[in-house]
């Protein structure tokens, strides 16, 4: 089938929806869009009206039923699906279930096999040391015998005063868990068989199967990424550099990104960051390689205070914070590279057209995560309407955002209260830090509830972190 | 204090409650071929409502039929098979149809207006706290006291749960107004709350409907 005469299904809301309607239009690629009730007045289901009317959107129960999703797909004839992130962008059994059906679909994300592959962690972990890629110290397999659980625990305390760790931690958590379930740190050995026992019961009670896995814990680590990206078949893989994405909320979710991962020109780091970033590049694509990994994908790792990386595991789909990553690259000295339209051309067979050495970055990118919520209050979300909302225009600033910027609208109370990504360029960390400060205060953002209470938002969480990027 | 002869006789002015039956999901939408306007419908019937109501619609999606199921007795008021092996989306409305007032939901309604209601302060999913959930499960509502202050409620909402304290005059929990993973918006009543000088007057609301109400049939 001719690329052109595609229809990629928007199987997904909000921001990323809005980009991947624009990178189909980028591409002359149709598209059709869902929404649910919730999300009437998003600017995803507004730009799909615009671009097309009715036929081009069709109202779903959820985002969540892959029957309804299918259904829609096939009566709006789409011919490929993206998922976005989250819904079902790593659940290998839709993937599988798209490209096996009568009415095939190309799904576009990696393929399924990959997908089941990297999406267990413990594999991940166990196909890593298999190449030779530092993982976080413990066990790659679940353990079922106390006695060895114990001997792991001795051993990952002992490591830790090695590298004269003041306060070892060892991590027992259920292997079968997710999420952040089932999980405990524990700093004394006598304590470990007890800690052990409960979590093994809670894996049993939780999950039927009484696997428990034992790490390290490790504290004080900036966290990063390598956006990886590969055509169909895996002959051709490429890299987009790295990201730093330490600032978090306290739920540890991402809250700014930067791009590249280190800043060896600007900042002192105890260590060679530039080696530690070509070191992690290189792992995640050999590990991309070994796996033919066959489209985007983000390998996340975790860089201690010594400069220790460690992979943490592996994302198998896009991510929020690709948009960091395509502001510093240059495609045969090319701006405006557009990752998720790399990722659509690529999932329908078209081979990449260039090769690493086609690609060169340029300067510094920071992105904001601007969210309704509350810092001050453990970064509770915060519901009501936006009253209005607005920036200055300047080329080295890109947003995304699915919030309507000429009507009031209501945050949905179903999603996370997200309303926009602000990406910034600067030609070196303090140009991008600058331009960073100076777009967060010229955003206008207002709104209120309907106890009258004012709009809150993480904007001046974001402006006092922009001095902290890139330091441990 | 509440006028009961004024409310009863309102609504005797107009006895019936219009239930829009729309698709639950988006579909392929076929009606039975004997479904007209006049036609009378019943809706599940049984001590526990185990036999279900009739069928209205089968709306289907990856060749799964789901049949959509006549909710309450009622009259068919507007048949819409326009739509008749069309591809639906999620909340089309397909049949209109008129329901005549039980005696329960007359006192319901009554008591909408008598009890003290407690409201959703925001749009969210509600929840009673388990220890409250166990006991409205096992012995219904009215069992269940509850004082300013009291924390009796979890709001769920963007992936966070809270914990909600009532406010408003102790008393017994009358009626409860949401369902389980359901959103209710800001302002709509969660629960009726009965405080002790106001039960001799729901006595009176329930007899009074008992015995002056009549039951269509």
């Amino acid at each position: 089938m001719n690329y052109a005469c595609h229809k990629v299904m928007v199987a997904n809301r909000g921001e990323i929806a809005v980009r991947i309607v624009q990178a189909c239009a980028k591409l002359g690629l149709d598209f059709v869009c869902i929404y649910t009730a919730e999300d009437a007045a998003s600017g995803h289901v507004r730009l799909a009206r615009e671009a097309g009317g009715t036929k081009r959107l069709y109202r779903v129960s959820s985002y969540h039923d892959a029957n309804e999703l299918l259904a829609v797909a096939d009566d709006a004839k789409a011919t490929a699906i993206h998922p976005g992130y989250g819904f079902f962008a790593e659940d290998y059994r839709f993937a599988r279930r798209v490209s096996r059906r009568e009415n095939k679909l190309i799904f576009i994300g990696p393929s399924w096999r990959v997908i089941r592959e990297l999406g267990d962690k413990i594999n991940t972990k166990r196909l890593a040391r298999s190449l030779g890629v530092p993982t976080v110290p413990g066990s790659d397999k679940p353990i079922y015998d106390e006695m060895e659980a114990e001997k792991i625990a001795r051993s990952l305390f002992e490591f830790q005063r090695q590298q004269d760790i003041e306060r070892p931690l060892v991590l027992v958590k259920a292997s079968a868990g997710g999420g952040g379930m089932g999980i405990e740190e524990v700093h004394d050995i006598d304590l470990f068989r007890s800690v052990y026992r409960r979590i093994r019961n809670y894996a049993v009670r939780h999950f039927k199967d009484e696997g428990v896995l034992i790490e390290q814990r490790i504290r004080d680590f900036n966290h990063l990424e390598v956006q990886i990206l590969a055509e169909r078949g895996c002959a051709n893989v490429v890299h987009f550099g790295t990201r730093n994405c330490s600032i978090q909320s306290i739920g540890l979710q991402k809250r700014i990104e930067v791009a590249p991962g280190f800043d060896s020109a600007s900042i002192n780091y105890r260590f060679d960051a530039d080696k530690v970033l070509e070191d992690i590049t290189r792992h995640s694509l050999t590990m991309a390689r070994k796996v033919r990994y066959d489209n985007v994908g983000t390998w996340e790792w975790i860089v201690t205070r010594e400069g220790n990386p460690y992979l943490m595991e592996v994302n198998t789909r896009i991510q929020v914070e690709n948009g960091v990553s395509a502001a510093i690259s240059r495609i045969k000295g090319q701006r405006g590279v557009d990752i998720i339209a790399e990722q659509i051309r690529t999932a329908l067979g078209e081979p990449l057209g260039y090769a690493q050495n086609d690609i060169s970055f340029e300067g510094m990118g920071i992105e904001y995560r601007i969210i309704a919520e509350d810092p001050d209050n453990r970064f509770a979300p915060w519901v009501g309407r936006i009253e209005s909302f607005g920036w200055g225009h300047e080329d080295w600033l890109t947003m995304h955002t699915h919030v309507p910027v000429d009507t009031c609208y209501d945050i949905p109370t179903e999603f996370d209260p997200n309303l926009a990504l602000g990406i910034v360029w600067g030609k070196n960390l303090y140009e991008m830090r600058d331009r960073g400060s100076r777009f967060l205060t010229s955003l206008t953002l207002k709104g209120g509830s309907i106890a009258n209470e004012e709009l809150k938002s993480n904007v001046a969480f974001l402006l006092r972190k922009t001095e902290d990027v890139l330091l441990f | 204090m509440l006028d009961i002869s004024a409310v009863l006789e309102e609504i005797q002015a107009s006895p019936y409650e219009e239930i829009v039956v729309s698709a639950p999901h988006s579909g392929e939408i076929i009606f039975p071929e004997k479904l007209f306007p006049g036609d009378e419908v019943f809706g599940p019937s049984g001590t526990w409502k185990e036999k279900d109501g009739d069928l209205l619609a089968t709306l289907i999606r990856e060749r799964n039929p789901q049949p959509i199921l006549c909710p309450k007795k009622g009259e068919i008021v507007v048949v819409h098979r326009e739509l008749h092996g069309t591809f639906v989306q999620a909340g089309t409305e397909l049949i209109r149809l008129r329901h005549f007032l039980s005696r329960e939901e007359v006192v319901r309604l009554i008591l909408k207006r008598a009890l003290h209601l407690f409201c959703a302060p925001e749009r969210a999913k509600y929840y009673f706290i388990p220890s409250v959930d166990i006991k409205i499960k096992v012995s219904g509502p009215n069992v269940v006291t509850i004082r300013d202050g009291e924390e009796i409620f979890i709001m769920s909402r963007m992936k966070r749960e809270t914990p909600l304290r009532y406010s408003g005059p102790e008393g017994v929990i009358y009626a409860v107004y949401f369902s389980h993973a359901q959103n209710v918006d800001a302002g709509q009543p969660l629960i009726g709350v009965c405080p002790p000088y106001m039960v001799k007057q729901v006595e009176e609301v329930v007899m009074r409907v008992q015995t002056e109400w009549k039951v269509r049939e």
